[in-house]
């Protein structure tokens, strides 16, 4: 399905050693024998090499310093590169005549990688740098490398989330549409409740994953109604007593179905989809089905849920019933006419209703193109 | 390089198959810095810095030429002037000067095998 390479790193390694020497024939020596692997740039004093390496510190590869040097010493420039931690991105050595055992204790100490004295041999110095510079360079390639596998994860375990949204959706919608409803009811269920938890006290207590997580749940509120037969899910009238007990069976019918998915189990949203399809249709006066949970017997998103699947209704028209304006659904709502709520749920339906009923508009647009 | 040409090299206190090693075989390398070192100040300025009692201006000098010694493996030179800058380390102003007739003595001998060759 996808690329399973590993990404390509577009990593340009810096090919330059930068010589900071007073003396010409030092900086002559050293170039002659670094000159077939590496550019070569140099610096007469300390303050000029330091000057070179602040200026663009990611062309050089490795810096060889002398000690003794008018204007700027290696040791002065040591302790200004230590302290902008560039020994850790450049390798650094110290070139040098006779330094006393105090003096290469701190270049060490400063975050030289190695000492090599003077006057240098060229085997010898070859080996010694060229295992550094590769040594640094395959630490930053590696860097990279793991650098790019990371963020290629994280895409992926966004890309799967995705996914198992879409395919829930996928379900979820397939269901309503044997209802003859538009494939929109349930991305307005998710929608409401998602809003509510977000911007009422009702999620106060709720992370923003967790509101994600009931969000997603909410899709999957009728799903019971894959067992409901259609001479009864798509009756035009009145449902008689007996098709109305068979049609509250959906209820647990869909908390039954998501308990039988193991895949569905492991998601972080199943706990809050089994309880919504469960309970979605419970009511605050303990007078709903199917357990008959009474007030804050019935979890906050099942209350929510409840409450959006019946505005949803009343604003919409259904197989039953021509679409109510807002105004007169909610005063239904308001007036008990469509069950009994959470008098706190209500209050903060009502404060926010009005951004609600905009993201309406927002569907009836998608639906027109 | 031809045969009389190390022989002299040699004669004046010159490891020449270490220097080559050194410049890689790249002998017109050497050549090149062997004459800049009839132009490099630090010997006379080592001179000057004694006869005006210049200790620090000394060792410096001293110190410089040396590296440079090093380098183009003045062995005999190089050796003089390591000790000489010990001594000027150890503030031993005496004796560290007491060593310029010998190391006068080889820097003329060098100085005379590049001219003879090179000029």
């Amino acid at each position: 399905m996808g690329d399973n390479r590993l990404p390509a790193v577009a990593y340009n390694a810096p090919d330059t050693i930068l010589v900071v020497d007073d003396d010409e024939i030092n900086r002559g020596i050293l170039e002659n024998i670094f000159c077939s692997s590496y550019q070569i740039d140099e610096a007469e004093n300390g303050k000029i090499g330091l000057g070179k390496i602040l200026k663009s510190p990611d062309k050089f590869c490795a810096v060889l310093l002398d000690v003794v040097m008018p204007e700027m010493d290696g040791i002065q420039v040591l302790r200004h590169l230590k302290k902008l931690q560039i020994p850790d991105l450049i390798p650094i050595f110290l070139i040098t005549a006779e330094a006393s055992d105090n003096t290469i204790k701190e270049a060490y100490h400063l975050g030289v990688m190695d000492v090599i004295s003077k006057p240098v041999i060229p085997y010898m110095i070859q080996k010694r740098v060229n295992s550094i510079v590769e040594l640094f360079q395959a630490r930053k390639r590696l860097g990279n490398v793991v650098e790019k596998q990371q963020s290629e994860l994280l895409r992926q375990a966004q890309q799967i989330i995705q996914l198992h949204m879409g395919m829930i959706e996928s379900l979820s919608t397939a269901i309503e549409f044997r209802s003859g409803e538009s494939g929109t009811h349930v991305r307005r269920i998710h929608d409401i409740t998602k809003y509510m938890l977000t911007h009422t006290v009702l999620g106060k207590d709720l992370g923003t994953e967790i509101i994600d997580h009931i969000a997603l749940a909410s899709i999957m509120h009728d799903v019971g109604k894959i067992a409901i037969p259609d001479a009864i899910l798509n009756k035009p009238g009145k449902l008689t007593a007996e098709e109305f007990e068979i049609m509250k069976t959906h209820t647990l019918q869909g908390a039954h179905l998501l308990e039988k998915i193991p895949q569905m189990q492991a998601l972080p949203a199943y706990e809050y989809a089994y309880d919504i399809a469960r309970h979605h249709h419970e009511r605050w006066d303990g007078r709903g089905y199917p357990d008959g949970l009474k007030g804050n017997e019935i979890s906050i998103w099942s209350q929510i849920v409840a409450l959006a699947d019946v505005y949803d209704a009343l604003v919409s028209k259904r197989v039953y019933k021509n679409a109510f304006c807002p105004q007169k659904a909610l005063d239904m709502i308001r007036y008990g006419k469509c069950g009994v709520f959470n008098p706190d749920l209500l209050e903060c339906f009502f404060s926010v209703e009005k951004n609600i009923r905009e993201l309406y508009y927002a569907y009836s647009a998608e639906e027109v193109v | 390089m031809d045969v009389r040409l190390i022989e002299s090299l040699t004669d004046a206190g010159i490891d020449v198959n270490s220097a080559i090693e050194r410049f890689m075989g790249n002998e017109s390398l050497f050549e090149r810095f062997l004459k800049k070192f009839l132009e490099d100040s630090n010997y006379h300025d080592l001179l000057a810095a004694i006869s005006s009692g210049d200790s620090e201006g000394a060792l410096k000098s001293s110190h410089t030429l040396k590296g440079i010694c090093g380098n183009l493996s003045m062995n005999h030179l190089f050796d003089l002037l390591t000790r000489q800058v010990s001594l000027f380390r150890e503030q031993r102003w005496k004796e560290a000067t007491e060593m310029m007739s010998d190391i006068t003595e080889s820097y003329i001998n060098i100085t005379q095998a590049i001219r003879r060759n090179f000029s």
